[in-house]
């Protein structure tokens, strides 16, 4: 180790990648920035870019968290939408998974197949005392489906025939208990060392433990890791959603408070992914799902621009869709059982930004939109703080928490 | 026999709810007890995931009427509800009321036994007896 405790924090998204280093002594602490390269590996792309500052690092210093990956896909089957579906959806979540899409188990005749390669697919349904809850319209739906895992978390007494008709179905313990409450547990275990592996199975990201010898995470992970910590450290008040743009996907973090819900769980925090919600990767499905918004126009012209922005390519325009973005997310969340769940926003105390979106933005732009949220959709007066989050403190503080994590064991 | 209760609504009486719960127990029904604030997907939900014969709903604040109009179509959206028991009791209309008004209106919602401002063991002893009936 070296005289300062220096160390090294790199993350890798889809759009960006920043390196950080961290030291006791204030003077050598840096933050840099860069776009990727995709013409090159990850590992290469940051040498070139940084190979300086890293090699300065013994590889026990270099910690890495990665969400360049890009999440994995689900399908949930499950029974109902307040218990089976909802605590899977949860758990999946908190595990770092980008969910594709939920099925209603009654619906499953008419419901439609997924073209795409799932990643994993989740059934879930019924306390243990509950049997014969599926049947064979479950395994005819399934055998037209493409996935690459499967697991079931469902009552105990349909678990035989399951894994009889399919026999890579992976059984882990019902995530209802008998007095319906969710047990996270083990799935949260399984999927999360899902992710892992597709991490470690996407090759770039690999290469990355040439330059450290600690495990990668994902950046989620150390975000939600971080949520505890941060009203502590920062001037944030109770209750907050921290909202992390970036160029792929939007993440809302959200402390627990702001659900009204009989959900019993022991995370204070949780968290909603939007996938296709980000300016570069993303930036046509962003675009289709501002064009779907009724207010989208109002909120144009209140930015003194016309629809044409969506077809530039300037540095106003992405300003303007990190904009859109921040009101879209909070749109999303606001409306009554249109997404899995709502967030009480007239509580809200803290708005937290970061990632890509707090190198684009400038604070009075992201409180124009906010502002304007609240008294367009929400007809209130009510401001919650907005904080940026510019310096990547959030996810130094993750992955600084994370260290000592490691080192404690 | 697998009982589904709570308090619908917005209300958040929840005296009576601790005493439904324990008093169905002491009856020998095995019981999931959604507390108060339950809207009535939750109930419904709940059944199906748990496999109950019988929703017990109770309201006491006075906002029963409203959510009952939406029973039979909420209900009938459900597969593998036709058997299902449903009672509901408590303080079933603003105000004062009749009985004799109040309970045709809720079986025409569609609840098999309707208990405004009933005592709970009375209420009890019906289901008991509708139970028996049923089976018979
Ligand atoms: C305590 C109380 C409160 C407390 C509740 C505390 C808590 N967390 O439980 C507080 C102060 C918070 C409160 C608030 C309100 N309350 Co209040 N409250 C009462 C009060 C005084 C006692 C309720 C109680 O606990 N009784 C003891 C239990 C054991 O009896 P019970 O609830 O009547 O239940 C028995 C039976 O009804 C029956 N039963 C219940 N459910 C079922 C179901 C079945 C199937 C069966 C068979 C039987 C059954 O079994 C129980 C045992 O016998 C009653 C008045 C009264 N004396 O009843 C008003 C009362 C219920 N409240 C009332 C009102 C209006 C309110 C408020 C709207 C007041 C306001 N304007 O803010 C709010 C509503 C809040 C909300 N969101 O729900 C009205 C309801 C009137 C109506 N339906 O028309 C009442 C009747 C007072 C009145 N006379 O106006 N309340």
């Amino acid at each position: 180790m070296n005289s300062h405790n220096d160390k090294l924090l790199i993350d890798v998204g889809s759009t960006y990648v920043k390196v950080c280093v961290e030291s006791n002594a204030p003077e050598r602490c840096h933050l840099e920035q860069h776009f990727r390269n995709f013409n090159q590996s990850i590992l290469d792309d940051l040498m070139h870019k940084c190979g300086h500052t890293i090699s300065a690092f013994a590889k026990d210093d270099v910690y890495i968290c990665s969400s360049a990956n890009g999440g994995l896909s689900t399908l949930i089957i499950g029974l109902t939408h307040t218990f089976s579906l909802k605590y899977a959806t949860n758990i999946a979540f908190n595990s770092g998974i980008n969910i594709i899409d939920t099925i209603l188990y009654q619906d499953i005749a008419s419901a439609t197949v997924p073209s795409d390669l799932i990643d994993v697919v989740i059934i879930a349904g019924g306390i243990n005392s509950k049997g014969n809850a599926f049947a064979d319209d479950l395994y005819h739906y399934l055998q037209n489906i493409n996935y690459s895992n499967i697991v079931y978390v469902g009552n105990e007494q349909d678990a035989k025939v399951a894994k009889a008709q399919l026999p890579e179905l992976v059984v882990l313990p019902n995530i209802i208990d008998n007095r319906l409450h969710i047990v996270e547990e083990e799935l949260k275990a399984y999927l999360t060392n899902l992710y892992q592996q597709d991490i470690m199975g996407k090759e770039d990201i690999k290469d990355l433990y040439q330059i450290s010898s600690n495990q990668i995470f994902s950046t989620p992970y150390i975000v939600n890791q971080t949520l505890p910590l941060i009203d502590a450290s920062y001037s944030v008040v109770n209750p907050f959603i921290l909202l992390d743009i970036g160029g792929a996907t939007t993440d809302i973090h959200y402390s627990k408070d702001l659900v009204d819900e009989n959900m019993v769980t022991n995370n204070e925090f949780d968290r909603l992914v939007f996938k296709k919600l980000g300016v570069y990767k993303s930036r046509e499905s962003l675009i289709f799902a501002a064009q779907g918004n009724e207010f989208v126009y109002e909120l144009l012209m209140h930015l003194n621009v016309t629809e044409n922005i969506f077809h530039e390519q300037s540095d106003k325009a992405t300003r303007i869709l990190m904009q859109l973005a921040i009101f879209l997310v909070l749109c999303k969340m606001s409306h009554y059982r249109q997404t899995y769940i709502n967030l009480k926003l007239s509580a809200v105390n803290s708005i937290v930004l970061t990632g890509g979106v707090t190198k684009v933005l400038k604070q009075e732009e992201a409180e124009d939109i906010i502002s304007f949220f609240y008294t367009k959709i929400l007809t209130s007066q009510h401001r919650p703080v907005t904080i940026m989050d510019t310096d990547y403190a959030i996810w130094t503080l993750g992955s600084r928490a994370q260290d000592a994590n490691h080192r404690a064991k | 026999m697998k009982v589904v209760t709570g308090v619908i609504g917005n209300d958040i009486h929840v005296v009576a709810n601790r005493l439904i719960d324990l008093s169905l127990k002491a009856r020998g029904y095995e019981v999931f007890n959604l507390g108060v604030n339950t809207y009535l997907e939750e109930f419904f939900d709940a059944v199906i995931e748990t496999d109950a014969d019988i929703l017990l709903i109770s309201s006491l604040n006075g906002e029963a009427e409203g959510w009952s109009r939406e029973v039979k179509a909420l209900k009938a959206e459900y597969k593998g509800l036709d058997n299902l028991i449903m009672m509901i009791g408590g303080n079933l209309t603003v105000g004062t009321g009749k009985a004799e008004d109040i309970i045709p209106k809720y079986k025409n919602y569609g609840f098999d036994l309707v208990c405004h401002q009933v005592d709970l063991n009375t209420g009890l002893d019906m289901l008991a007896e509708f139970v028996k009936e049923k089976s018979a």
